[in-house]
Formats: C-alpha cells, structure tokens, sequence
C-alpha cells in the first residue's frame, strides 16, 4: 500500500516538472514581448533592454527554464508580475485559487447530488419518461456553452447579482482565509454570508450545468449494468423495497466510474472555469493565467501551469486512493 | 446519522443567510465600472488610461491641466517663472500643503519625486520600467533655493516642459512613504491628491477615501470604489441594475442605448486624440507618395463615423485633433473621390511596374482603444473602400501589443493606428509620430516617414519658447506633411461615459483625465 502510495507521488512529481517544463518553453517561443504590456504606446528601447537583460530572458531558454526550476524548488516563490508593477504572483494565487476552489464546491455541491439523482431515476424508470427527461436535460447541459448559459441565467434572475464575490460597497471585509463562505461565518458577518452566498450562486449554477450532465449519464449506464446484476436480482428477491435495493446495494457497486468522473471534473473546474469567471467577473485563477497568457506575463503563465499540474496531479491521486476504497478488486490485486 | 445532523446545521446556515437582510448601501460612495484593473498605484511607472485614472486622484502635480482645458494652472506650485534663455525654471510651492501621511509638501519632496521618475539608477525607483521617463530627459538637475522654492535646469529650452510637469508621471510623492515602504510604495501610496489610498485588492477592488485636508477643498465623494469589470455587456447590466453608479470604456451602440433610460445619463465630450491609417512608406508600392494620395482619397470618412463609431466622432484632416492649440485650420481635406483615387494609383502603377489589383495586408489591433471602439468594423470598412480602387486588403488582427510593436518594427503595409494626447501639446503629435528621430523598434513613427525639412521644424518648435512663433513652425510642418501623406488621419473621437443620473459634476476632459473632486450625488447633501 505505502509503496504504491510512494510510486503514485513519484508519478504526480514528474508529471507536473514535464507540464511546466513544456509550458515555460512554450511560453517562450510564441513571438511576444512581456514588456509590451508595460510600456504600451509609450516603448523606450533603452530601458526595455535593460530589464530584459536585468531578467535574463536574453539567455537561452534552458538556462532560463533551470533557473526556474532551481528558484522554485529552493524558495518556493514564484516571483513578481511582469505586465503589473511588483504584483507577487503566490499573494495573487492565494486569493484566487480560493476562490476558484469555493465555486467549484458550490457547483460540485449541486452538480454531483442532483446528477446521481437524475441518473438514477432514469435508469430506475428506463426508457419511461424520468429516463427521457433527465437524459433530454443532461444532453442540453452539456451542449449548452457555458457563457450562453450564464447569459441566459443573468437575463431570467434579473434579481440576482451578476458579478464580484461580495457587492463593491463592501470594503470593511476582511478575509482570513479568502473562502468567502467560511470566513463570513468566521467572522459571524451572517448579513456577509447571505450576500456572497447569493454573489455564488448564478456563477455556481452555470458552472455545474456540464459536470451535473456528464455525472447524470454516467450514473445511469453504471446503475444499468449493475441493476441487471445477479445479486440485485436476489436482493429483490429476499424481499428489500426498491429504495433499498438501488441505495443500498446497486449504489455502492455503481460507484466507481461515478467517483471517476467526478474527481476529474474538480479536476477540470479547479483548474479554471475561465468562461464562467468571466462572464460573471469571478476573480479565479483560470481568468487570471488566461489574462497572463494574452499580455505574455511569462512568470504568471508559469506559476499558474504549475498550481494547475498540481490540482490536476492531487486530484487524480484522490480518485485513485478513493478507487483503492471502494473496489476491494483493485485493493487486493 | 451524523450526515442527517450536517445536513440540518447547512440548511439552518443557509436559512440564516438569507433570512438577514443585505448590509444597508453606504449613501456618498461612488462604484466605478470601469474595464480593467490599476496596474500600479505608482505615477512613475504607469502606462494604461486606467491605471491612469486612479492616479489622477490620489496625487497632486506642481502645475496642472484646467478642468475642460488643456490650459496650465497653478497646483502645488502657485507661481513660476522662466530664465532669459529658457533653460532655468523657478516655482514657489503653495505654503502648508501635507501628504496624506502628514509629511509636509517642500523642495526637497518634489525633487525627490521628478529624480525617482528621470534619473537612471535611481535608488527610490523600485520597478524599474518607467514609460514617461524619456519625457523628462531635458531636465539636466532640480536644486533647492529655500524650503518652498525649487529650481529647474534644463539641457536646453523647451516649449513643453511646463506641460509634461503637468502630465500624471511627474505626481509628487510623499518620500516619507517611499523611503519607508520601498516597492511596498506601489500598493500603499502617498499623495496629496484629493482623495487618499484606502484599500487595494488586485481585481476586485480599489478604494479611495476623501482627503478632507485638501488645499482645493474636501471633495464631494466620502468614498471611491473602482471595480475592473472586463465584460462591457456586464458592466451595462450592473450599471442598470445599480450595482455600479457610471460605467466608462462602452460600445457606441450600447452608448445610444443606454442614453435613453431616463435614470440615467450620458455625457459627452470631444477628445483629443487622433485614429489614423499609417502606410509602411519604405517599402514599395506604398513608398510612392501618388498610391498614399489615392488611399486617402478612397476613404469615405463621413461613412466610416456612421459604420465605426455610431456618429459620436469628427473627420480629422491632421495628426492634430481639431480642438487642440497648433491645429492648422486652413488645410482643406482631400474630397472622397473613387474615379480621381482610381487615376492616380493607375498612373502610379504604370511608371513603377506593378499590376493592379494590389494585394496588402492591413494591420489592425483586435481589442478596443479609445480612439477606436471597434477596430475589427473600420478594418473592415477600409477593405471594402480600397476594393472599390483596385487595392485588395488582407486583415491580419492581433492583440494590441503585439499589433504595436510589429507597426513600430516597419513590418507591416497598411496598419490602424491612433494616439491620444500626453501633455496637450502638438509635438507629442508631430514629433512623436510622425519625426524621423522616432524612426526604430520602439519608436511610434510607424509610417517611418522621412522628411529633413520637417524634422528641422519639429525641432526648431520643441525649443522655441514664443507660442506665436510656434504656431507658425507648427503649420509649416502640417502643410508638409499633409501633402507627403506619410498618414491618413481618419477621425477625433468624442468620448462617452454613462452614469446615474443622480450624479452631478462629472466632467470629462479632452486628454480624458478624470478627475472626481468635483463630481458628487445631487441627493447628498
């Protein structure tokens, strides 16, 4: 167990030194230059040299690439913006990661209860109209592109706030931990938890639409192989009601490729919902690597590659261990 | 079980959260939607309008631009004078005046400031990519005569001194402040602006509260909040459903919309800036001064107003915007005639050899500016003109930065471009766009338009110090340059903002400084 645990970690530290490696040298070679954005109309050869020379990006890009990695292992800092005057990149990840992180569980928080729940009905009520419905339902959710979808939520709830984590007259507010929810209630602010409560929820609801959808589906195949199953059979048989027959006993079994699908999608939310932080202006991550990215701000493009590995990496070893839990085949093999 | 009881424990959080009411709407702060975030809160290393904006509020500069001109006026220095030759500046400082950290205002902190902002090396400039710096490269040393006195020498005479002394870069900042937080200086400023710094959460939220010591004055506002809204249809919704009091940086179209909701309201104000379409001119077919001509001369620019900016703009005949000093008004714009623009490309193509239809390429920005609201649109309206002609056009959009810096590189043919205005002065035009001194990679006489008659009266205007003499240098050069047509100026923009109706005083600026001490809600008292 613990040498598996131990080959696993080692997986997850070469994974993520290959993907910023390979984002770092590809951050290089697009033409671009991350002084653009500073100086704007308003360019001085002079001091652009200096700088450039100053950062050592004139250097060769393996050079450069070693320079990082010494740098990042050694201190753990990721170092300043380029495009924002001394804007340090891991402040700027604390508090957006969070709040990257807070929308994903309110939107997992939705997406996997409701989307087992839709999955079960339909494979309960097969090809009956619950089947026909929660399928119909899931297909559009995952072909609805999200910033339609969040649009269309911005036009019918006309009544809910459409952008920020908390109104921008709040300004008394300080965050211990920058998950909004938890540090309201920290600070017993319950007139501040209700309001960014109410700023999640429309960004929430658009986010879970395709993680809710895929869930659903998946649920359902799974719940169909499993109901047609021996012991399933028996257990109707010994007289269990239904409710207990599929909670009890087809659930469980059906679990696996449910708790697949849903780590990798956390997976793929925390790592940016780049779409939905911008349609409803949600400070996250996924904006803020993809602003970088536009303005070729390398020293962001990189830190976020490296979180985002991160995440990635922690969540598929997350699966994987709760996989080892649930599949006692795999836990024995 | 234990889930039952979580379950319950949410539920009831849940409940409390909805139940309390939302935290009452504090009466005298404004919300400002604005589209991208400050990128520094230090005038020597700011660039963008917006980080601009902030700047402009938090700090005080020695002389200043007039509220709706772009006229000099006393600010932290009340009066000063001029040298016989030109080259020694002298400025009293207003008596009494404090930084917002209660560091009083004296000679040696306004030398603290303009040296951080010019010199090399200079210990106090802890980011050292300084824009505005090659601005201030004719200041040769900054002395102290007394406390309230400074003097200024200069490496030779300029015409534009006072105004770049007047420009946000050369903001006087508390060296207490400086010297104690070092880089920490750019995200806790010290000024003597109107308003002070409160709080900046990068993205989210930038704060500013009324300095009530201000030498003008406390301002209106008690607060300022800037919020960077990137989305300009979100920033509209917010802005009707009152989640933000004005919203700037708007679509034309939407603009129009929104002018008629009767709760709120849209001001307008010219600008002085300039959008052009600058020719590679070293490079053939375009280094023929006949093809240039014929370009100007297929461009409808009354049409191009009503496709690209929805009537709110002027045709421009120069590089100069209409309502700045220098403007030469006698020059009569070529007329938009196809059949003569047909001609004279034919004749062109005759005597150099090359066959008509011309393919080349146009070089667009595909982000907005503010002299250009929707580049994509006029880009497109200059290809269909050009066909008209004989010219096929190719658009090749790219993000900004990367559009500016291939124009200033040369490598491009055909390009949109515009700038607007520094210090309000026409060599921040001329010289700037269009003399062969700016001719490089970084320089921003994209066309690389070469003229040594022109260079020499570009010169000759920076030095001279008598206004009526330069007026005279300034049209000289004009003519010139409207005859060799190394540019086409297409249009001055007037700019836009919307904003509730219960705010009154909002003034817009022709170099676009905003500017909130005056601005205030009519309902506060």
């Amino acid at each position: 167990m613990s040498g598996y645990l131990l080959r696993r970690l080692f997986h997850a530290a070469v994974t993520m030194v290959v993907a910023v490696s390979l984002i770092f040298i590809a951050m290089r070679l697009v033409p671009g230059n991350p002084l653009l954005a500073r100086f704007g109309q308003h360019p001085d050869a002079e001091q652009m040299q200096r700088i450039i020379h100053e950062q050592g990006w004139d250097q060769p890009i393996l050079s450069q690439l070693g320079r990082f990695l010494h740098q990042l292992a050694t201190t753990g800092d990721f170092g300043e913006s380029i495009s924002r005057s001394h804007e340090k990149v891991s402040d700027e990840l604390a508090r957006r990661v969070p709040a990257t992180i807070e929308l994903t569980v309110v939107a997992m928080m939705l997406a996997i209860p409701l989307g087992v729940a839709a999955g079960i009905a339909a494979a309960v009520w097969r090809n009956r109209w619950p089947d026909r419905l929660c399928m119909a339902g899931a297909m559009l959710g995952v072909s609805v592109p999200v910033f339609f979808l969040g649009i269309c939520l911005r036009a019918v709830f006309t009544g809910m706030p459409i952008g920020f984590r908390l109104p921008a007259f709040v300004i008394d507010f300080e965050p211990i931990t920058e998950f909004y929810l938890l540090d309201t209630l920290l600070q017993k602010r319950f007139d501040l938890f209700g309001t960014a409560f109410k700023h999640i929820c429309l960004p929430a609801l658009a986010l879970s639409s395709i993680p809710m959808s895929i869930i659903a589906r998946i649920t359902r195949s799974s719940m169909l192989e499993v109901l047609g199953a021996d012991f399933v059979r028996t257990g109707r048989a010994k007289g269990a009601s239904t409710w207990r027959v599929v909670m009890r006993h087809a659930l469980p079994n059906a679990a696996a490729p449910i708790v697949n699908i849903a780590g990798f999608q956390i997976g793929v939310l925390l790592s940016g919902a780049v779409l939905t932080e911008t349609v409803f202006d949600w400070p996250g991550m996924g904006k803020y690597v993809v602003d970088a990215v536009r303005e070729s701000d390398y020293v962001i493009v990189q830190a976020g590659a490296f979180v985002i590995a991160a995440i990635f990496v922690s969540a598929n070893l997350v699966v994987d261990l709760l996989y080892l839990w649930l599949d006692p085949r795999v836990r024995h093999s | 079980m234990l889930t039952r009881r979580l379950a319950l424990i949410i539920a009831g959080l849940l409940l409390v959260g909805c139940a309390s009411r939302a935290p009452s709407k504090p009466g005298n702060t404004l919300i400002y939607g604005r589209g991208e975030d400050s990128k520094t809160l230090d005038p020597i290393n700011a660039e963008t309008g917006e980080t601009v904006k902030v700047l402009l509020n938090l700090y005080d500069t020695l002389v200043a631009f007039a509220d709706e001109t772009m006229e000099i006026e006393p600010s932290l220095a009340t009066t000063w004078e001029t040298s016989e030759d030109g080259l020694t500046w002298t400025f009293d400082l207003r008596a009494g005046v404090r930084f917002h950290d209660g560091t009083p205002v004296d000679a040696d902190a306004v030398i603290f400031s303009i040296d951080r902002l010019r010199q090399d090396n200079n210990p106090h400039a802890s980011d050292p990519a300084r824009p505005y710096k090659p601005s201030y490269r004719v200041i040769d040393e900054i002395t102290a005569a007394d406390p309230l006195t400074v003097v200024f020498k200069l490496r030779e005479p300029s015409a534009v001194f006072l105004n770049n002394l007047a420009m946000f870069p050369a903001g006087i900042v508390s060296p207490t402040a400086v010297k104690k937080l070092g880089k920490g200086f750019s995200t806790n400023p010290v000024g003597t602006g109107p308003f002070r710094f409160e709080r900046w959460i990068r993205s989210q939220q930038l704060v500013l509260a009324a300095n009530d010591d201000h030498w003008r004055g406390r301002p209106h506002f008690d607060r300022v909040v800037f919020v960077p809204v990137a989305e300009s249809a979100t920033r509209i919704q917010q802005l009707v459903r009152g989640e933000i009091h004005i919203a700037d940086n708007l679509p034309p179209a939407a603009l129009d919309e929104l002018a008629k909701n009767p709760s709120l309201t849209v001001p307008e104000e010219i600008s002085m800036n300039v959008a052009y379409l600058a020719m590679q001119t070293e490079k053939p077919p375009l280094d023929d001064v006949r093809v240039r001509q014929a370009i100007a001369l297929a461009i409808d620019k009354k049409a191009l107003i009503r496709v690209g900016y929805a009537g709110h703009a002027e045709a421009a005949v120069n590089l100069l915007p209409k309502a700045m000093w220098g403007h030469h008004d006698g020059i009569k714009d070529r007329p938009f005639d196809p059949e003569a623009s047909r001609k004279l490309l034919q004749a062109a193509a005759n005597d150099n050899g090359f066959q008509l239809p011309l393919t080349l390429g146009l070089a667009v920005m595909s982000e907005p500016r503010p002299y250009m609201e929707q580049p994509l649109q006029i880009a497109a309206f200059v290809k269909d003109s050009l066909a008209a002609v004989g010219i096929n056009l190719t658009i090749e959009p790219k993000p900004s930065d990367l559009h500016f810096a291939r124009m200033m590189r040369g490598d491009f043919q055909i390009g949109l471009t515009g700038w607007t205005t520094d210090n309000g002065d026409p060599d921040n035009f001329l010289y700037s766009l269009l003399d062969l001194d700016n001719i490089g990679d970084s320089g921003n006489n994209v066309s690389r338009y070469r003229n040594e008659e022109v260079h020499d009266l570009l010169l000759a205007g920076q030095r001279e110090l008598d206004q009526d003499r330069r007026l005279v240098i300034y049209h000289q050069a004009q003519g010139l340059i409207f005859a060799d047509a190394p540019v086409i100026p297409l249009v001055s923009t007037k700019q836009r903002a919307a904003h509730t109706s219960r705010m009154k005083d909002y003034r817009l600026h022709p170099a676009m400084l905003i500017r909130l001490r005056q601005a205030r809600f009519e309902d506060v008292p």
